[in-house]
């Protein structure tokens, strides 16, 4: 069994989007049931939000965006740079406690204090770009996690693993030129999903080239098809990388039963994933795997992936 | 629309004089396929496309770049002897729907663009049309394509758009598929969101079908 860490707060619930929302409160609230009922917040190191230190912010985005954020978020505007981001006075606070609480966690698994853990963080972060607010992200949470643990543990080379049902535009542009970080995603094909990148081709630039990697799926499959791909596609790439930690994007949109998604992934597909992320983790890693909530819409079935996820995570 | 909008104005020329390997050689330095050549006045009096010198060297040259007595007799070789004379060309106020048609028609990979007096002004090559059809399409922007079939008759896509507008969701572009089943039509909305379920359910519950993302297409082959 693995010390796992559960990284949730209520204030995560502060962040309002407004009426018929789909990144809405309540999924974090339905991720720590599903928690609670399958008797694991017992078994975790429940672990409370930080407020981040800006520092660690501006070494993924550029100050002039991040008053930006903060100012519009004051003014009371109810968006910012798209309609999809909806938000309230506390967004930016929020956004601020999501990247601490997740760099807070960061430091215990690297000070030995846990093995690895599942942050169950809003806003979300993996479409944030440096200067620009996407698809309901503001701060790329996972981008923060990546450079702290360089910058402030030593860590040379970080792997993303990011299987949210839509391509994590802002982490590969964050990426795309940059050796160290490599970047991995399976997502629903660009063509039948937003926001429209993450083709095959897409594999880094520069000195990034070939640290970037994107499987797309197209609409209607599930199972199967995830486990041939990512058996084809991750596998022997992080093979050949050999990531010292391994940072994880979750996203359980493409859950058959979440309606922003053709995907049809089943419960147990997601199991799978997870499991052979874990493997990965025990191979490359000393099992050293943080996972950091991106999408997931359906209430009905988020306790479930959440509890199953976070099982996994404890039992290494 | 017009060609003048979307051609490359600060077009590479080659003088006819010069030799096919210096043409060559411009083309790969510069990562263009098509040089024209112009004279004193910028008057334009031919292109040499990549094709045409390929075409102008034997074989063998091809495979061994050899300093073979063929290779120096083809190093005397001027662009003038090869290149096309009075080529086809655009005006600057011909559209891009015009090009788009002329260069399926004509089956060329570019046109020079010239003015009335016929000066050389700019150059206009199948990848500039893609690319002004890729902004046409949306898909530089973040969004959702979706598919709704309809009936066809007139005022389907105004309730559509309505539908989708009161959702304060902004449009990318809306392709409509005239080529779809016997009296229906396919409207495909690129919406700039990642919202979509929302607006999915309410199509749906206005009676409109939507079309499973794998049956999707825009055009029939011949």
């Amino acid at each position: 069994m693995k010390k796992t860490g559960y990284l949730h707060d209520n204030r995560y619930m502060l962040h309002d989007t407004g009426p018929y929302h789909p990144e809405m409160a309540d999924r974090l609230t339905a991720i720590y049931n599903g928690i609670k009922d399958a008797g694991l917040l017992d078994q975790v190191t429940l672990i409370p939000a930080v407020r981040a230190d800006l520092k660690w912010i501006e070494t993924v985005h550029d100050t002039k965006y991040i008053n930006r954020f903060g100012d519009t978020c004051m003014t009371g505007k109810r968006t910012f740079d798209y309609p999809d981001n909806q938000m309230c006075a506390d967004t930016y606070e929020t956004a601020l406690l999501a990247v601490g609480g997740i760099l807070d966690t960061v430091r215990r698994m690297m000070a030995g204090e846990i093995d690895n853990a599942f942050c169950a963080v809003r806003p979300p972060g993996h479409h944030a770009e440096r200067n620009q607010a996407m698809g309901f992200c503001y701060f790329n949470n996972i981008a923060i996690a990546a450079r702290y643990l360089q910058m402030e543990h030593g860590i040379q080379r970080v792997g993303i693993i990011d299987f949210d049902v839509h391509h994590g535009n802002g982490t590969q542009h964050i990426f795309e030129n940059d050796p160290t970080v490599f970047y991995y995603s399976i997502h629903q094909h660009p063509s039948f999903s937003f926001p429209g990148t993450g083709r095959e081709f897409e594999e880094g630039n520069e000195d990034g080239q070939g640290f970037t990697k994107n499987t797309p799926v197209l609409p209607g499959q599930g199972d199967d098809i995830y486990r041939k791909l990512i058996e084809s596609d991750l596998l022997p790439t992080f093979d050949r990388f050999k990531p010292e930690v391994l940072l994880v994007s979750t996203g359980f949109d493409g859950h058959s039963d979440d309606d922003m998604s053709d995907i049809n992934l089943s419960t147990e597909g997601y199991s799978w994933i997870m499991e052979t992320i874990m493997k990965l983790g025990n191979q490359y890693t000393a099992g050293r795997v943080i996972s950091i909530l991106e999408g997931g819409y359906c209430l009905e079935r988020l306790g479930e992936l959440a509890a199953n996820h976070v099982r996994i995570l404890f039992n290494g | 629309m017009f060609v003048s909008r979307s051609m490359v104005s600060q077009v590479i020329t080659i003088d006819k004089d010069a030799t096919v390997f210096e043409a060559q050689e411009k083309m790969a330095v510069n990562g263009v396929r098509h040089l024209p050549i112009v004279d004193a006045d910028n008057r334009l009096i031919g292109i040499v496309t990549d094709r045409d010198i390929r075409s102008a060297m034997p074989y063998s040259m091809l495979k061994e770049k050899g300093g073979s007595e063929e290779r120096e007799q083809l190093a005397q070789l001027k662009v003038e002897a090869i290149m096309i004379r009075n080529p086809m060309t655009l005006s600057p106020m011909h559209t891009i729907q015009d090009a788009l048609l002329l260069i399926q028609k004509k089956k060329v990979g570019a046109f020079p663009v010239v003015d009335d007096e016929g000066k050389l002004i700019g150059i206009l090559s199948v990848r500039d049309l893609l690319r002004a059809f890729t902004y046409v399409l949306g898909i530089g922007q973040p969004g959702t394509l979706v598919g709704i079939e309809v009936e066809e008759k007139v005022g389907q896509l105004k309730k559509i758009v309505d539908a989708i507008t009161e959702e304060n969701i902004s449009f990318g572009s809306v392709l409509v598929a005239r080529t779809w089943e016997e009296g229906k039509r396919a409207v495909f909305p690129y919406l700039l969101t990642t919202n979509v379920a929302k607006v999915k359910r309410k199509l749906a519950g206005m009676g409109y079908a939507l079309i499973d993302p794998m049956d999707w297409h825009i055009d029939k082959l011949p």
